[in-house]
């Protein structure tokens, strides 16, 4: 373990600086989009209005001291205070992130679960009907667009079908059509990754003399394969999560689900500054923590990493 | 987005057995009643503000009038009726005197006096509340509550339309103690009214949960509780009504009404919004500023197409700038003609020599906007105007209103908060108004006058002279006066509103029961 502690370190200090960037990157780009004020004053305001409300919220200091202020208050915790839901941006954040990781986890499981499974058997079934229809549903899954995979599965699971609520929140049978729409790119990718990976695996010599040993397949497969086929599955399938974690937006307006997603485009159109630095940030945060995560996993697999 | 189920259904095809299923609905029979105590509606947004003075927009204009109550109520028959107010009286020229309604409480136990109603009227207009709907109640002098079930208003010069101003947004009555010691931002998260329902609790983007107050003084509604859900597409909207999760959609487009009217167990209600969709002209802007040119961008909209194609008939031509419905809508007046030769006679007359005309357009703003941008500019190509089309953002229109910077026309869909010419063409066109982009001395003349005449004929007269004036000038292009239409449960007995409120109080709203 005597290189996994720099490892570890270095890797920290990466999320940090990644975290940073990307809080800058919104804190300038939000202030070089627009004037929010317009928006949250009537249409008939005079001019005084306008500079007291910017006095107000702090947006009249020249922009090197509001970015100060700014990384200061992230340093508290403080992201500010939304000015469309007036209320401390955070908190109004928090409120949309348990749906958020509720939709991205079941997602995510469910592809991981689906996907696996599939194109490990696509692979050991190689070119047969079986392996074919599955990485062209694979295929659909890539390509085709949330936003007609979510109203299909509305249209034909839930109208048609009857199984399942049109949208919204609810129980778990409200979870299963955002899920399946969100995952669908998600499954796709894994399963195919899976295939080439374990095919990659296959090849290799000590599948062929475990084979020669006489090891059950069972085992060919369970230990030596995947264990070996499982380093760039855990490091794709990592960025994956980390993606549906915060993109998914599309999803989330289809189904009214709740999410952060919905939750930064409103904000953009209000001009709600303090409200997208904060999903922003958090997004990037949760990101961050699951590359870390997966670093961590990474190094365990594979012990060529920890030694440096 | 247009997707028909058969055009889905193509596509599903390859996907799987689940299209072999039959359409499940619900029984037909059944679907006429029911025993529900739950009312579930879906409209296009979320609320954005409880607080009333603070959104005139129809997503909180359809729960804040079911929170509060105004002292005058406009019902869906377009009438004036007392609300917490039993009576009112003109006394001279400026005073009006209102009785108010004895024994009723906010929802939280503090009882309705005329305090509530001098502080909720005042606070519209205080510079320090800074609210949204603070022209409103302008012509208002003072506010007096000599008495606990008494109001007299004095209005700064004689003032007819007093009641119906207090009748829409920026009238609802407000608990004076109750925000005083809360303060704005917590009467906004949690808002208390006299209205026939409470608030409960709000997951944003989710739903908003209110409560029927049962002691109502307008008799307890009929349901226990009303779960509000923003369904912002709508596809998912609709399947949700098709498949009897709610009871009642708003926003219904009008090329999606076949399917809804299709389903046995829902049918489409509507009602001819009490305003018009217009194109805004900026006036000062050429070749904007030549009449003639206007009156030619006019004559070259095909409006009956548009009516029939784009709204499916769910729609009438406006003859000028007064909503029908209005008073002293002229039904003398023709609609706005469609004379494409006629129009590059006056292109010609006007000497336009190909100037850009710019159309700023935004998308889902204004219902079926940026289609029929793209169908008028076609029309304006075909009379030789070289027409430029150019998608903007909501916040980007909202920064070109406050500035007034729009390059040429754009989408605007002014609603008659008074059923009067006053609280639209004046209220938005007259000096210093929000569409203020040109003036004419006769007009604004007429438009004062006829502001603080008590003589409806003077008025009726003067708004003819105004519309004339108007047609000449055409500071709007008028399009359409839409119906807005709704997607309801077959048991729900329900008149909508023209002017976007959704009433739900007993002489309004009716769950059908066996």
């Amino acid at each position: 373990m005597r290189g996994f502690v720099p490892f570890l370190g270095q890797r920290l200090f990466r999320a940090l600086i990644a975290l940073w960037l990307v809080s800058t990157v919104v804190f300038v780009v939000m202030r070089l989009s627009g004037d929010p004020v317009p928006l949250l004053l009537p249409p008939d305001a005079p001019t005084s209005e306008i500079l007291r409300v910017r006095r107000e919220l702090g947006l009249d200091k020249p922009l090197p001291v509001q970015y100060l202020i700014f990384l200061s208050n992230l340093a508290h915790g403080d992201f500010g205070r939304s000015i469309h839901f007036r209320e401390p941006a955070l908190d109004v954040v928090r409120g949309y992130l348990a749906a958020t990781v509720e939709l991205g986890l079941t997602a995510f499981v469910l592809a991981a679960v689906v996907a696996v499974p599939i194109g490990l058997f696509s692979a050991m079934r190689r070119n047969t009907l079986v392996d074919h229809a599955a990485m062209g549903l694979a295929l659909v899954g890539q390509s085709a667009p949330t936003f007609f995979l979510g109203i299909l599965f509305i249209l034909l699971l839930s109208l048609k079908a009857d199984l399942f609520p049109t949208s919204g929140r609810g129980d778990w049978h409200n979870l299963v059509l955002p899920a399946l729409t969100l995952g669908a790119f998600t499954m796709a990718s894994i399963a195919r990754l899976t295939r080439s990976a374990v095919l990659e695996v296959l090849r290799a010599d000590y599948i062929r003399t475990a084979r020669a040993k006489g090891v059950a397949e069972v085992w060919v497969v369970a230990k030596h394969t995947l264990k070996n086929a499982a380093i760039p599955i855990v490091t794709i399938t990592g960025l994956q999560f980390g993606t549906l974690l915060g993109g998914a937006v599309v999803t989330e307006t289809v189904f009214s689900w709740p999410g952060i997603g919905r939750l930064a485009v409103q904000s953009i159109y209000n001009r709600d500054y303090a409200v997208v630095q904060c999903t922003v940030f958090l997004a990037a945060l949760m990101f961050v923590v699951i590359n870390f995560m997966v670093d961590l996993v990474y190094g365990v697999l594979d012990p060529r990493v920890r030694a440096g | 987005m247009e997707m028909t189920r058969r055009d889905l259904l193509k596509g599903a095809a390859a996907l799987g057995a689940a299209a072999a299923v039959p359409l499940t609905a619900g029984s037909p029979a059944l679907a006429q009643t029911t025993q529900k105590k739950e009312l579930v509606t879906a409209q296009s947004g979320d609320v954005s503000k409880f607080d009333p003075h603070f959104s005139t927009s129809s997503n909180d204009v359809r729960v804040s009038f079911n929170i509060f109550d105004n002292l005058v109520s406009r019902h869906p028959d377009g009438k004036l009726y007392p609300s917490l107010a039993t009576e009112w009286k003109l006394e001279g020229q400026t005073t009006w005197r209102f009785k108010l309604l004895q024994g009723v409480k906010f929802h939280n136990g503090d009882p309705f006096t005329s305090a509530d109603a001098k502080y909720s009227i005042e606070r519209t207009y205080d510079p320090g509340a800074k609210t949204m709907v603070a022209t409103v109640l302008a012509t208002i002098e003072r506010v007096e509550a000599p008495d606990p079930s008494t109001l007299v208003i004095t209005t700064k010069k004689p003032d007819p339309l007093l009641p119906a101003r207090l009748a829409f947004y920026g009238g609802q009555i407000i608990p004076k103690k109750y925000v005083e010691s809360v303060g704005n931002d917590a009467f906004n998260a949690k808002p208390v009214g006299t209205g026939p329902v409470r608030f409960t609790s709000w997951v944003k983007d989710d739903r908003a949960v209110l409560d029927a107050s049962p002691d109502y003084w307008g008799g307890k509604i009929d349901m226990d509780r009303w779960i509000m859900r923003p369904i912002p597409e709508t596809a998912p909207r609709i399947a949700a009504l098709l498949k009897g999760e709610v009871d009642a959609i708003t926003q219904l487009p009008p090329d999606q009404e076949d399917r809804v009217a299709a389903n046995a167990a829902t049918r489409v209600a509507g009602a001819l919004y009490a305003g018009l969709y217009v194109l805004a002209v900026n006036s000062k802007r050429p070749p904007l500023d030549n009449p003639l040119v206007k009156q030619a961008l006019s004559l070259a909209i095909d409006r009956e197409a548009i009516v029939k194609e784009l709204w499916r008939g769910r729609g009438i031509v406006p003859n000028g700038p007064i909503a029908k419905g209005d008073n002293h809508f002229d039904t003398s007046l023709p609609p706005l003609a469609y004379n494409p030769s006629e129009a590059k006679e006056r292109l010609k007359k006007a000497g336009y020599k190909g100037e850009e005309v710019f159309i700023e357009t935004t998308v889902a703003y204004v219902a079926q906007d940026k289609a029929m941008a793209e169908a008028i500019a076609a029309m304006w190509k075909d009379v030789g105007v070289n027409v430029k089309v150019e998608v903007i953002e909501y916040s980007v229109r909202a920064q070109k209103n406050r500035e007034k910077s729009f390059k040429g026309v754009f989408w605007s869909d002014p609603t008659s908060t008074l059923s009067d010419p006053d609280g639209m063409m004046w209220r938005l066109l007259g000096p210093g108004g929000p569409q203020d982009y040109w003036r004419e001395a006769k007009f604004d003349e007429l438009g004062n006058a006829a502001r603080f005449s008590v003589d409806e004929k003077f008025r009726g007269q003067a708004y003819k002279e105004m519309t004339k004036i108007f047609l000449e000038h055409l500071p709007w292009l008028p399009v359409i006066q839409p119906y807005e239409d709704y997607g309801i449960q077959k048991y729900v007995e329900f008149t909508p509103n023209p002017n976007q409120q959704f009433e739900i109080r007993r002489f309004n709203f009716k769950f059908r029961r066996a």
